[in-house]
């Protein structure tokens, strides 16, 4: 009879789950066959036969492979992406966004940005930007804590400057194309400065804190790995 | 040619269906099934475990390792009540599709 354990093992071997889920489905698949194998003895065939029909019911181990895969990572890579991205992010989000309304009620007067005509086109928070790496780090903080990469933790520090660099990047240089009444001089002016404003300051600020505590807790885990060797 | 879609919905009708009765094990799971259809659907070891793992992931149903009597370890699919409630409206479903080819047939043959 043949080994059924080690067949699959050899033919699974690149299967892309953690050891014990990897053994799981071995071990599982494994005896799948064997129990095709037996019953098909029981029945009378022949052991060559039977052991042809039993590893005919797989055509393609690498495809299967790459089914299981998929099928068994699935929650798993959906798990991870709340965790390490959407939920820190969303947090990110709320504190900043919470950090500007106390700012804006409480804190000092802001710098006031105008174009000709003194027109204000935007207001510089400086204390709002000065306490946003705190926001950044913690969204860095959560994301690493999740396990996250180094993308989705820095990806989860400059998330509340997501939404508004998606509409700087797109959607406004698509207006400009499809509106021609406006000045394209003021209309430019306001954009990079509304741009520096609400996506490349802030986004700074919650990247400085983020990259802080990326830089720290990865130096801590590599002192901790380097201890426990 | 039935298309990947059908066959996805009728092989997961056949599995929830078949677990209504009680838990089995992967092989045992497709010899019920090919028995209870007359052998008009059969699952090869290479369709049903990625099909399973998938609707575990769905938590349709819940597979747990468990030592048979004569101590062989199999992991047992048991119906979740998410699968139980799936069940109900996918049965309708598919038996409203097979009426509605009925009255097709009927009609083109009348």
């Amino acid at each position: 009879m043949p080994d059924w354990q080690k067949l699959v093992r050899e033919h699974l071997s690149g299967l892309g789950l953690d050891d014990t889920d990897r053994e799981e489905v071995h071990a599982e698949l494994a005896a799948h066959l064997e129990e095709s194998y037996e019953a098909l003895l029981v029945e009378g065939v022949p052991e060559p036969e039977a052991v042809r029909r039993t590893l005919a019911q797989v055509a393609d181990w690498k495809e299967l492979q790459l089914k299981i895969h998929f099928a068994r990572i699935r929650k798993d890579m959906m798990t991870n992406r709340v965790t390490q991205l959407w939920l820190p992010g969303l947090l990110t989000f709320a504190l900043s966004t919470g950090l500007e309304a106390l700012v804006q009620k409480f804190g000092p007067r802001p710098i006031v940005l105008d174009l000709d005509k003194g027109t204000p086109v935007l207001m510089f928070y400086t204390s709002w930007l000065l306490m946003l790496p705190l926001a950044g780090a913690l969204g860095a903080y959560l994301s690493k804590r999740a396990g996250g990469s180094v993308r989705m933790v820095l990806a989860s520090s400059i998330f509340p400057v997501l939404p508004f660099g998606v509409v700087f990047l797109i959607a406004i240089p698509v207006g400009l194309v499809i509106n021609h009444n406006l000045a394209h001089h003021i209309v430019t002016a306001a954009y990079l400065s509304m741009s520096v404003g609400w996506v490349i300051a802030p986004g700074a600020a919650l990247l400085a804190g983020g990259l802080l505590v990326q830089l720290f807790l990865s130096h801590r885990q590599a002192s901790r790995g380097v201890a426990s060797h | 040619m039935i298309g990947s879609v059908i066959k996805r919905g009728t092989a997961e009708l056949a599995v929830l269906s078949v677990l209504q009765d009680g838990p089995l094990h992967g092989y045992e799971l497709a010899r019920r099934i090919e028995q209870q259809t007359n052998g008009a659907l059969r699952f090869t070891l290479a369709a049903l475990y990625p099909m399973l793992y998938r609707m575990e992931q769905q938590r349709w149903i819940r597979g747990t390792w468990e030592t048979s009597a004569n101590g062989r370890r199999r992991r047992c699919y048991r119906l979740t009540p998410a699968g139980k409630k799936k069940l109900s409206p996918l049965q309708r479903e598919w038996a409203e599709l097979f009426r509605a080819l009925q009255r097709l047939t009927k009609a083109a043959h009348a």
